[in-house]
Order: structure tokens, then sequence, then C-alpha cells
């Protein structure tokens, strides 16, 4: 393959080969980072643990679980441990500055969750101190919260009789080893909570969200939660109960048409650099109409013309894919602080720069096989005859 | 200044149609994504515009953001219903106020997985609060005290088991569907049954809210403000057309995000692109262009005139971009409102301003892409031109 021709060809037309790599490279961006949401929005569900199931209302993920529930439980045979968590939803200055906070037991967080690991403080700070609480290194860089910080958070659905904010103090900085708990979390002790609304400091509904219960090991966890369903059949109140994974997927289907809404945003995108990327094709066969003439005159066979028009294409595409690859891959960090709130988990992955680079790849195939088949078939004679 | 007969670019762009082709398709793509990210956001927009009203007052417990946090004592809201002014009482001397109770409920779909459908507990003054908006289309309103429901039209169809005749099963108990209703808006997405009945199956014994209808030329800026620092109550007061546009914004805003971060991204691949074609009519046409300069068109006039041809290639794809955007006009999908956590339904709405956004970015894109080639041909001295064969 005369290399040397290609090579000459991509910098005789510098300015046309730099737009349709930079185009090239917008597109495989925007896909990198359309594909990165829809995985980031599946990671918590992919990254679930088999053996922790998670107990809630059978009517509403809003009606609360009365606290006696848990040692009933407890006692149904196979669960290793049950941990109670309950939705805070306040808010830090601004509604807008949203992150999670959960009321927990504070004595069994990290048996439940053994992912969570502190980078800073200590377990025995959180457990002792009734205002203490942990929360995730994403919350940290975000806010500037150190340890030792007091974070005021005004309540929504648990406001404070008195008007005034919650104060709680950072005990612990975590930062999770797995995508199914995020690192913008606040956890703090559930009997603070439940003792301040008993006493009257604030108002909500007294209950608890979740549980949250390790299994047993070698205990089949489908067979524990229909048990502990079978329990409260009867009501008062039913539950329901899943594996963490179903739990997590509720709030992905919640979504509704949106991951299909980003999936036709990537056809758009994709149908668009596939139409820019032949036409640049086209215009490279058009005005070397003569020049594969003199080649094929020289005697060099239809195969090199149709190879260097294609490898053409590959090279562009190729380098357009890797500039984009990279592009998403380099500003990965600043998305996923910007969109921490949405989107906790944003995190590129290497199946998404695999397949971003591949797809760059079969564009290339694609744009450059009908012009490189044309300039197969081209007569030497018509294309020598015909006026550029 | 004379240029060049604008019949003359019209001509080039047909005579080069392949290019023109795919030039027009690339930034008819580019746009029609574009207007469907913003026809999804009117759409959601429009929903919550339709439902409001400047004469509903709506009463939440002071720091909630939505009637999803809110909750109040019904002691309480008894005080707010009765003792407050602004709100205009009946013929027999009743306020026409109505306490109610919202949640969002968990009910499986029928294209399968679960969504969060709200359900809201209502006395009879909600059903006349609420008329003439509201409208049975089918069977009949609930009646009080009885284990019946209503549901909206959009749910009957994409959420299980309602459809008249149904059995609604909550803890317990089951309740009956026996109506239909219709309701701009986005209560089109939610069950209503009576609150009595409601508020002891799910074990809730305060209320969401209180509606209620104000007394005409009630000031509702004066009476929030006096609510909200009041020692007994304190609530947080806004109008329902306030209320439900608070409800849009997270939303609203993620599309907008969205919205221009594609047009930028994607934009920058069409400016490329048309950058491009218009770069390889330029070098095919030196010939012509040296001709144009030796009949004594100014630099300038050739520049507007690859200029235009370029803004033509726009507005081609402009139109195209809508042709391809106007079929979701009217297209139903559904997400959730993360501020009540429940899942709404609402269509796409190809409105003017949808369409006038996208020839108006479309035209943008082909001037900015037409800039460059136009100054290169421009620049071109007759001379070398000519030389050229």
């Amino acid at each position: 393959m005369p290399w040397i021709l290609i090579i000459q060809n991509l910098r005789a037309h510098k300015m046309r080969t730099l737009l349709t790599v930079g185009s090239l490279a917008v597109a495989v961006f925007l896909l990198c980072f359309l594909k990165t949401v829809l995985v980031s929005l599946e990671a918590g569900v992919a990254a679930s643990a088999t053996n922790r199931l998670i107990v809630q209302s059978a009517v509403s993920l809003f009606v609360d679980l009365p606290h006696n529930y848990q040692p009933k439980i407890e006692a149904v045979s196979g669960v290793a441990q049950v941990c109670k968590l309950q939705w805070f939803g306040a808010y830090y200055k601004e509604p807008s500055n949203f992150f999670a906070q959960f009321g927990v037991d504070t004595d069994r967080l990290q048996d439940t969750y053994p992912e969570v690991k502190l980078l800073d403080g200590s377990w025995e700070a959180f457990r002792t101190s009734r205002t203490a609480c942990l929360i995730g290194v994403g919350l940290s860089r975000k806010f500037g919260f150190k340890l030792g910080s007091r974070i005021p958070l005004i309540g929504t659905i648990f406001p404070r009789s008195d008007g005034t904010p919650w104060e709680f103090t950072v005990a612990g900085i975590y930062e999770s080893k797995s995508a199914n708990v995020d690192n913008s979390t606040l956890w703090f002790d559930f009997k603070y909570l439940d003792e301040s609304l008993r006493s009257g400091a604030a108002e909500g509904p007294i209950g608890v969200g979740v549980f949250t219960l390790r299994v047993q090991p070698g205990i089949d966890p489908t067979r524990v939660a229909s048990d502990i369903d079978a329990l409260f059949d009867g009501g008062p109140l039913r539950v329901q109960t899943t594996t963490e994974a179903e739990f997590q997927r509720q709030f992905v289907t919640m979504l509704g048409g949106v991951p299909m809404l980003l999936n036709s945003i990537g056809g758009g995108v994709l149908f668009a650099i596939v139409l820019a990327v032949l036409n640049t094709m086209l215009l490279s066969f058009r005005q070397r109409f003569h020049e594969i003439g003199v080649m094929k005159a020289l005697g060099f066979t239809d195969g090199v013309a149709f190879g260097v028009l294609l490898i053409e294409s590959l090279v562009i595409c190729g380098s357009g894919g890797f500039v984009g690859v990279a592009a998403s891959a380099l500003t990965a960090d600043t998305f996923a602080a910007a969109m921490s709130q949405i989107l906790p988990t944003f995190q590129i992955t290497a199946s998404t720069v695999a397949s971003g680079f591949g797809l760059a790849m079969l564009i290339g195939l694609m744009a450059g096989l009908f012009p490189a088949w044309q300039a197969l078939r081209l007569e030497c004679i018509e294309a020598l005859r015909a006026e550029v | 200044m004379r240029t060049p007969p604008l019949v003359y670019n019209f001509y080039s762009l047909l005579v080069r149609w392949p290019s023109t082709l795919l030039t027009t398709a690339s930034i008819g793509s580019t746009v029609a994504v574009i207007a469907g990210v913003m026809a999804l956001q009117q759409g959601f927009a429009s929903l919550y515009e339709l439902g409001g009203r400047d004469d509903i007052l709506v009463f939440l417990r002071p720091g909630a953001t939505s009637e999803g946090e809110s909750a109040f004592p019904k002691d309480r809201a008894r005080i707010v219903m009765m003792e407050t002014p602004e709100i205009l009482f009946d013929k027999a001397g009743w306020p026409m106020a109505a306490g109610e109770l919202y949640l969002a409920v968990r009910r499986a779909k029928e294209d399968g997985g679960e969504t969060n459908v709200p359900i809201r507990g209502v006395p009879q003054t909600s059903l006349t609060l609420s008329a003439p908006r509201l409208q049975i289309v089918e069977g009949r309103a609930f009646a009080a005290g009885r284990d019946e429901v209503m549901v909206g039209k959009s749910l009957v169809g994409r959420i299980q088991h309602c459809r008249l005749g149904d059995t609604i099963r909550i803890n317990a108990t089951g309740f009956k569907v026996v109506g239909i209703f219709s309701y701009d808006g986005p209560f089109q997405s939610e069950i209503w049954g009576d609150i009595d009945r409601l508020g002891q199956v799910l074990h809730r014994p305060t209320l969401s809210r209180v509606v209620a209808r104000a007394r005409p030329g009630a000031d509702v800026a004066a009476l929030a403000k006096r609510l909200e620092s009041d020692k007994r109550v304190p609530v947080k007061v806004m109008t329902e057309k306030e209320y439900l546009e608070s409800q849009t914004k997270a939303i609203s805003w993620t599309l907008w995000l969205l919205g221009s971060f594609l047009a930028v991204v994607m934009g920058t691949g069409a400016v490329f692109t048309g950058t491009n074609s218009m770069l390889a009519m330029v070098a095919a046409r030196t010939h012509e262009i040296g001709i144009l300069v030796t009949l004594g068109f100014r630099p300038v006039a050739i520049f507007s005139s690859f200029v235009m041809e370029s803004i033509f290639l726009g507005l081609a794809g402009g139109a195209l971009g809508c042709l391809l955007v106007l079929p979701l006009h009217g297209m139903s999908t559904g997400t959730t409102n993360f501020q009540t956590f429940t899942e709404v339904a609402f269509a796409f709405q190809v409105r003017p301003i949808v369409l006038v956004t996208a020839v108006g970015l479309a035209t943008v894109l082909g001037l900015l892409g037409g800039l460059f080639p136009a100054w290169r041909a421009a620049s071109a001295k007759p001379v070398d031109v000519l030389r050229r064969v």
C-alpha cells in the first residue's frame, strides 16, 4: 500500500482533514457522554450486593413502617442483621444544594454496608455522638466540609418546630468502593431524628422508611424475602421485600422515557456524523478523480485505489475517535462534579471508551466504502479524460 | 454595492446536489435533535401551565417545596380554612376550601415495571373547586365515605387496574374504579378518592395541603407574608399557578441544560461539516470566481454572495429539521417529576417557538460554516484564479 500517498493526501487538504477529524471528535465525545449517562443510571443496579434485601412498604415509597417491625424481621430465619434507613430530604442553604441524607442505626451501618470505607475520622465518634454524621468524599469536595465541620440542614419533610435548621457535626468522611452507594450521601443517627420527633422538637411522620438487611451466608435471599412479605400480609401495613438490585431499579424505571430519549439523541448524532464523513470522503474522491486515473495508468491495481480511499477514511475517523474519546475521558471528572446531584455515580467506563472508538472506526468504514468502491470501478481512460 | 444574483448561488447548490444534500441533512438532523429536546421541555412545561389558576390558593407547611413533603395536622388545617378572610365563602356560609391528602403510591405499569402514581384523598368540596376543569368522561365521581376512586384519563392504558370497574388494592383494602376524569394538567395522571377512607387505609392522619378559592381581589402576596410568620398556624401560601410553575423548574432546567449542551456540541460538528462543503464548493469554482472578479464584482460582494449561499444551506437544513421533528408533536411520553417523585404523562409540543428556534439555529450554523470559505473566495486574486485551468 502506498502509505506516503495517503499521508500526502491528508496533508494536501489540511483544513478539510482537520474539520472532519474535529466533527468526528465532537460526535464521539457526545456519544461517550450519553453512553456514560446511561451506564451510570444502571450502575447502582449493576453493583448491588446480592446478599442485601430491602424491606419497604408495599403501598408507597413514602409510607413509613413501624419501629416494631425490626425485631420481627430480625426473627426471620436466615436474617443476619437489620438496619433502619430513613430518607431525610433536607437541604443545605438552598433547595438546589440537594444531596441524599439518611437517618441510620449508627452501630449497624458498617456491617450492613461494608463497601463504605472511612478516609478520615472514626466509626467510634460517629456512634457515640448523637449529632454526628458521616459524609461522602464527594460532599466534602463540593462544599468544602471537613472533619468537625458543622452542617446546617433545613428540613422539608422533618422541619424543626422552632424553625431553625438541623445541625450535624462531621465525624467521618467515607469513600464507597461500589457504585450502589454514592459518594454524596450524609448519614446520621436515626435516634436523633426519632427522639426529636417524639419530644416535639421536630415535626413529621414517626417511622422507618426502609429496613436494609443482610442475609446469612449460604441462605437463599428469595426465600427470606417471601417469608418477610408473608409475615405482614394481613396488614395493617403490608411490606414488599426486594433485592437491592430491584430496589435500585425502581428509581431507573421512574425515569420513564429518559433512557429512550438519550438513545434517540445518540441516534441523531450518529446519523449526522455519518453524513458529514461521507460528504468529506465523496469530496475527496471527486477531487482525486484525475489522480486515480494517473495511478491506474501507472499500473497501480484497482485494489490499491480502493485501499487508498478506505484507509484515508479510517485514518480520519480513527484520529477523530481518539480525540473524542480522550476528550471525554479527560472531562469526565468535571462532568461528574457538575452532575453530582442528579447523577452521583457518573463515571466513564472502559467499555464506553472502547465502544466510542469502535464506533468511529465503523463510521470510517461505512463512509469510506462507497467512494472507495467507486474508485475501484473507475475506468482509467474515463478518469484521465475528465476535467478537474 | 452589486452582488452576483442570488439565482447564481441557488443553481450552484443544485448542480452540486450530493454535497448540498449531505450538508442539509447533517444540519437538519442536528437541528431536529435540539428541537426534539425543546419540544419535550415545552410539553412538560405546558402541562403545568395549563393546570394553574390565579384564583385558587394553595396552602403548604412552611419549608415544604411540594405537597409530597407537606403535612398538616387536621385541626391546624381547619383553623386556616375557617379563619382566613381571603377565602371565598359559599351561599351557605361555608369556606370554599378543602384539605387534601396526597401520596405517591407504588403501582405496576401495564408494560412492566413499577412507578409512583399520585393518589389524592379529597372531600367533596375539592370537586366543586376543580369544576369545570375536572370533567368525568366515563362513569361517575366517587361517593363520599365509600371505597371508590376515580382515575385520571392519562393513567388508563398505562397503569394496571386503572380501567372502569377494576379494583385498586391499597394495603388490605380494595377501591373500586367508578369513574375516569379529564383535567388539563398534571392532575390527569392522578387517582382521586374519598379523603377519610384513604386516610384510614393509608394510616395517614395528616393532610398534605389546603386548597381554597380566593375572594375576588384578594392580595395573595400580603396573605403569604402574613401567614408565613403567623404564631399559631404558620403556613406557606401561593396561587395554584405559582405552585404548579414551581414544580416544573427542576425538569425544565435539566432539559434546557441538555438542549444547550447539545446545541453547542452538535452545532460545532455541523459548522465543521458546513465549512467543509462550502470550501469544496469554493475550490471547485475557482475559475468562476475569477470571472466574477474580472467582471468587476468587489471582494465584499463575492464574500456576501458565498455567505448567502451558505445561509441557504442552513435554511434548507432548518426546514428539514422542522419536517423531522413535526411527527413528534402530540406523541405522549412519561417521566418522573422528582419534585414529588411521581410519574406524569405528557405529550411533545412542537410549538411555533420550537420551529422558529430550529430555523434560527440552522441559519446561524449555515452562516458560521460559510464565513471562512467565503473569505477565502473573496481574497482570490483575479490573475491567479484565471490562470489556473
